[in-house]
């Protein structure tokens, strides 16, 4: 008789791949007091995860939608929405606030997933009018301007440090994280998320209800992105309909993509997003302490997107091998 | 020879939802030119095409890469900011000479990417995306945060910022280079290839068009035409900075979008995005001149992205 | 050539705990109807099957199995007929329907996932299978089927990338049996599997029937069909021509029975073929090796001779054509266009060399759909229609309606999109943008008439040997008998990859080549796995 074996398998080398990233800056912010005078204290790490609060749901919203084959381009704009819209109501009670913002969430999720798989669309056209309108209702609602939250001590109580590098908020980012991570990896819905993305015909042919799951992801997108933003603008206290000096896509999509999500779909965890997130938030802060410019942030950022786009690119290696062939065979004749 | 089997023709429910798009669109047009004040002086409508011209040089530029089926480009804001950068800066040396300069770096920046999408495959919107990020990191470190002006000692450029016979030099500018792609795409090779990779990539394989140069060529003329509307744009403003990104990336995709060209490629064409970016144009001039706020004009463009999106992409299931 | 297999020494291979013979019906289709437009896909067609028996169907190409298969399983609506199961009257309106009656197909187009891992793709999409699914009862069950298959190596965690064909078929077959599937319907599911891998499947096969269930086995391959069923019906033209109990034919009556009339009309080829005078040399092939489909195949194909591929889907012909257009970049070997050594790892080379590939799917590969035919007719010729990048648009068009017309072509049609044209008419059109092509050394076509009704089907034909007699080399791939036989000056037949018999059209008997294509021969081992 067989005894049932685990189902966990031997991870492959490009699994890997986070992970040894992570490391890599790990070990970069360590060497830093060597290359500055500078002692890294728990003061840092305590804002490497605040910047993991700030921005992982983000990545982890997005990140799903590539999972499943789509791409949520709205994600930038839902996450000023979902500021907005919590700052707004939440005067009273930040859980007000909160629950209205992801109600907004759940709505807009509703129409974004329900066009895409009712008509079959593309979604990135799709969610790229879907990040204007958001990002219309966000300045109407804001009147144009940035909007103050009064009650600044849900603020101070959400950043409050706990035990000494993590807060509330960052905490809570982390849990969402690990229920996600439970859910793609044990729940059968999140083996069906990464079905659609793998194949969807042979998801649908095998008997998954393609159609359902689709709306679900692009609410869970939608859920992500304003939570984040939620719990971010009550620690500012302010929420604004813009986000100058970062883009909020580019940081998801390459958290997104050095975490391991594939953009072909199916493939991709939210442990490894949530490495990827780490990853470039240790490289921020690398880059405070260095004291250097936004630029440089966003240049790093960027190129390592190009990068890893490239790195992963369908036809690379096929290119590679057949301008090799040619080039040997032209040298032999 | 005689004609075997029965034809097919499906109703074309994507064509009739076009027109009736298309029907509610006019008569909302003309229903705020009636009614808007101050919307039928020639002074607006100058400000219009203005306004068009420069989202429309780049949008045209983009349809190419609509057009063969790489969907879009998010780095063009950055692109038209860095272009505007260089051509102030380079000025130094000349107006011909700041001039090609910058259009050479439009054209690099955007053979770049062409390569990547089109000869290992690599995703385009990220491609772009990352892109945008390393331009914007460039166009900074560059200008060491500061807005580039003109040179105090060289007015040649002012050329470019004059009205010249009454009409903004952009407007003159948008009309010819549309012209002039059209017609590339319409009776050149190439422009009839890209059409062709666009409606079926495999097909494109098998039948050995070229496919790595033809997106290499999309994405350079892409690039290419956002550089120019970046001088245009250097020129008008006398400053250049990176807040001159703005909205233009998606003002452009959006007009490409709205004027009715296939999200997946294939089908569409220049005229409809100039079409699309002047009726984005006169929807927002007439928008703000109803006092309709910033996000009330980002909010309509929006609706009516997805709307035409939907709308376009009405057919026989591909998925 | 193999000899008749002895049907008792057979049927002592299987070890009954059924009788098959006195079982009673599990599924009976009765007088099943299904048309497609014109086309009258299947016919008055009635069968059954018992319970714990291994059924074959066989029968040529649009004999009207795969509309049977659909129609089982809940993909195809019947126009007319019923079909009863365990002797109710069932109705089977989607794959919903028939997975819970336990009726489930395996074909030759897997629906696994392959970046899910085995267990993932066995408990996929089955409707009870819980929220949390990852229990142990149901790794344990689904452990013991995998066992039960001969996949006692593969781990549950095993990604199914990393699975060779062969078994990704057999993990399929897990998930069908997991739903306690009772009846199942393999599809062509030997085709693209090595030696030992089909022997997995049939002891599988044979064990799935001894607990009772009962398998519809839909092959060409007559060895097989003689190795593991127990009754053989052949379908013709849509309708039943025979039901046998296996131990009661032999192969050369079951051929019979498939080939029908053409066997007496066929023989000698209608057209009178004389071999065409044999011309200079102009692709030759060494040695063409695509792992996993095709193996040691090399020809010489000759200016104005039209060399035919036969084989079954699967067998290898539809590759080697692809790899002499340069779609096959692991394809290894030499090929000589014109006494040159060229290589052929991209399109654009096997273009530049001239070999002109026109694929099979036309709507997927083929053609493309949403523009319009004249665009569609002049794609490959653009840069001989245009001067300095610009197109010459009279040239494009006079181009355009001659090949149109001599593709038979409607010319009124020239500016309407291709997915507006019929079936027949699409592939006329796929196939005139490949006429009169200067520079073609060899026309390379991937089943030239498929989808295309009779009368289409005799156009393309001439269009093809008119192509031959301007002096162009043709090879095509066909899987049906009677195009082969029609079109081909030389038959190549090819079964697993491997080439089976080259022989002058005035020699082949179509008995033969039938054989050829469905049987393996005793040399080789065939495909390693």
């Amino acid at each position: 008789m067989s005894t049932v074996e685990t189902t966990r398998r031997r991870p492959r080398a490009g699994e890997l791949a986070p992970y040894a990233i992570l490391a890599i800056m790990i070990v970069a912010l360590a060497l830093v007091p060597v290359v500055t005078q500078y002692t890294v204290r728990t003061a840092n790490v305590y804002d490497i995860f605040q910047n993991f609060a700030s921005y992982g749901l983000v990545a982890l919203a997005l990140g799903v939608t590539i999972i499943a084959g789509e791409f949520d381009l709205s994600v930038s704009s839902m996450y000023l929405l979902g500021g907005m819209v919590a700052v707004l109501t939440g005067a009273g009670s930040p859980l007000v606030g909160i629950a209205a913002a992801l109600g907004t969430a759940i709505l807009v999720g509703l129409v974004q997933g329900g066009l895409i798989a009712r008509f079959r669309l593309n979604s990135m056209p799709v969610t790229l009018g879907g990040y204007l309108v958001v990002l219309g209702i966000t300045y109407i609602l804001g009147h144009n301007k940035s909007v103050m939250y009064d009650n600044f001590t849900v603020g101070l109580r959400l950043d409050k440090p706990v035990l000494q590098v993590f807060s509330i908020r960052s905490l809570a980012s982390l849990g969402i994280f690990v229920v996600a991570a439970l859910v793609l990896r044990y729940l059968r819905v999140g083996r069906d998320i990464r079905a659609i993305g793998g194949d969807r015909r042979a998801a649908r042919v095998a008997g998954v209800s393609v159609d359902r799951l689709l709306v679900s992801v692009f609410i869970v997108s939608a859920l992500g992105a304003a939570l984040a933003g939620a719990l971010l603008s009550y620690s500012l206290a302010t929420a604004s309909p813009t986000n100058i000096g970062f883009d909020v896509l580019t940081f998801s999509a390459t958290a997104a993509l050095i975490g391991g999500v594939s953009l072909s779909g199916g493939k991709g965890s939210a442990v490894g997003i949530a490495a990827g997130v780490l990853s470039l938030s240790v490289l921020q802060e690398i880059l405070a302490i260095l004291r250097s410019p936004d630029y440089v942030s966003s240049l790093i950022t960027g190129g390592l997107l190009v990068v890893v786009t490239i790195v992963w690119a369908p036809d690379l290696s096929q290119w590679f091998r057949t301008t090799r062939v040619a080039a040997s065979a032209e040298e032999r004749t | 020879m005689a004609r075997v089997g029965i034809e097919r023709r499906p109703l074309r429910l994507a064509d009739i939802a076009l027109t009736v798009w298309i029907g509610i669109l006019s008569v909302v047009t003309v229903y705020g030119a009636l009614t808007t004040t101050g919307f039928l002086t020639v002074s607006n409508m100058k400000a219009i095409l203005t306004a068009a011209s420069f989202v429309g040089i780049i949008a045209v530029g983009l349809t190419v890469i609509v057009l063969s089926g790489n969907l879009f480009s998010l780095a063009l804001g950055q692109t038209a900011a860095i272009s505007a950068m260089v051509f102030l800066y380079s000025l130094r040396w000349g107006l011909a000479v700041g001039i090609l300069l910058t259009l050479l770096l439009g054209l690099a920046i955007g053979t770049v990417q062409g390569f990547a999408v089109g000869a290992w495959g690599a995703n385009p919107i990220i491609v772009t995306i990352g892109a945008a990020g390393l331009i914007e990191g460039m166009a900074v470190w560059l200008s060491h945060g500061e807005s580039i002006v003109p040179p105090s000692d060289e007015t040649s450029w002012e050329h470019l910022a004059n009205p010249l016979f009454g009409l903004p030099v952009p407007v003159y500018v948008f009309i010819v280079v549309t012209i002039i792609l059209a017609v590339v795409m319409r009776r050149t090779r190439f422009g009839r290839q890209i059409y062709l990779l666009g409606e079926n990539r495999v097909a494109a394989r098998a039948a050995a068009l070229p496919i790595t140069l033809l997106t290499v060529g999309a994405f350079g003329i892409a690039s290419l035409y956002t550089a120019g509307a970046g001088v245009l744009i250097g020129a008008t403003s006398a400053n250049a900075s990176l807040l001159l990104t703005g909205s233009y990336t998606y003002d452009a995709i959006a007009a490409a979008l709205v004027g009715g060209n296939a999200v997946t490629g294939g089908r569409g064409s220049i005229a409809r995005t100039a079409a699309g970016a002047i009726f984005i144009a006169t929807i927002s001039d007439m928008l703000l001149l109803r006092g309709y706020s910033t996000g009330g004009q980002i909010l309509v463009r929006g609706i009516i992205v997805v709307v035409v999106v939907v709308l376009t992409n009405l057919r026989e299931r591909n998925r | 050539m193999n000899g008749e297999r002895d049907p008792a020494a057979e049927s002592g291979s299987r070890s009954p705990l059924i009788d098959a013979s006195v079982a009673p019906v599990l599924l009976e289709v009765i007088d099943l109807s299904k048309s497609f437009g014109a086309v009258r896909a299947v016919r008055d067609l009635t069968l059954d099957v018992r319970v714990g028996e291994v059924h074959a169907i066989c029968g040529h190409n649009g004999a009207g199995k795969s509309t049977l298969v659909k129609a089982l399983v809940g993909l195809v609506r019947p126009d007319e007929g019923v079909i009863r199961f365990d002797g109710n009257e069932i109705s089977l309106r989607n794959p919903h329907d028939a997975q819970a009656h336990g009726i489930a197909l395996v074909n030759q187009e897997l629906s696994l996932v392959p970046e899910l891992t085995v267990e993932d793709n066995i408990f996929l999409g089955g409707l009870d299978v819980p929220l949390l699914y990852r229990r142990r009862r149901l790794s344990e069950h689904a452990r013991s089927v995998l066992d039960q298959l001969g996949l006692r190596h593969v781990q549950l965690g095993r990604s199914v990338e990393s699975l060779s064909i062969g078994e990704r078929q057999l993990v399929e077959i897990a998930r069908l049996l997991v739903r306690d599937a009772r009846l199942l319907i393999l599809d062509e599911p030997t085709a693209t599997l090595s030696k030992p891998e089909i022997e997995r499947v049939f002891k599988a096969t044979r064990d799935l029937v001894a607990q009772g269930r009962s398998v519809i086995f839909v092959s060409h391959r007559l060895d097989e069909v003689f190795e593991l069923c127990d009754r053989v019906t052949v379908l013709r033209d849509g309708q039943r021509v025979a039901t046998h109990e296996i131990h009661e034919i032999d192969r050369r009556t079951l051929i019979e029975h498939m080939l029908g009339e053409m066997e007496g009309a066929r023989a000698m080829g209608e057209h009178g073929h004389a071999i065409p005078v044999s011309g200079e040399a102009v692709v030759r092939i060494d040695r063409l090796n695509v792992p996993g489909s095709v193996e040691d195949v090399s020809l010489t194909l000759e200016s104005g001779i039209i060399t035919g591929l036969a084989g079954q889907v699967g067998s290898g012909t539809s590759t080697i054509l692809r790899a002499l257009g340069g779609l096959v970049p692991n394809a290894s070997g030499t090929v000589e266009v014109r006494g040159k050594k060229v290589l052929l790892n991209t399109p654009r080379r096997a273009s530049a060399a001239g070999l002109l590939y026109i694929p099979n799917d036309r709507q997927r590969e083929g053609l493309f759909l949403g523009q319009t035919v004249e665009r569609n007719l002049t794609v490959v010729r653009l840069r001989r229609l245009s001067r300095l990048g610009v197109l010459l648009r009279r040239r494009i068009q006079r181009a355009a309606r001659e090949l149109a017309t001599m593709a038979g072509v409607d010319l009124d049609r020239l500016g309407s999109p291709a997915a507006s044209l019929s079936g027949g008419n699409q592939q006329k059109v796929l196939l005139g943008r490949a006429l009169q092509l200067e520079g073609t050394a060899l026309l390379a076509l991937d089943e030239p008439t498929r989808g295309v009704d009779v009368g289409g089907r005799a156009d393309i034909h001439n269009l093809v040997r008119e192509a031959a007699r301007e002096g162009t080399a043709v090879i095509f791939s066909s899987t049906e008998l009677d195009e082969v036989l029609d079109l081909a000056d030389v038959v190549v037949t090819i079964f697993h990859g491997r080439i089976v018999s080259i022989v002058p059209r005035a020699e082949a008997s179509a008995s033969a080549i039938l054989a050829d294509m469905t049987t393996s021969h005793a040399s080789g081992t065939g495909m390693s796995s």
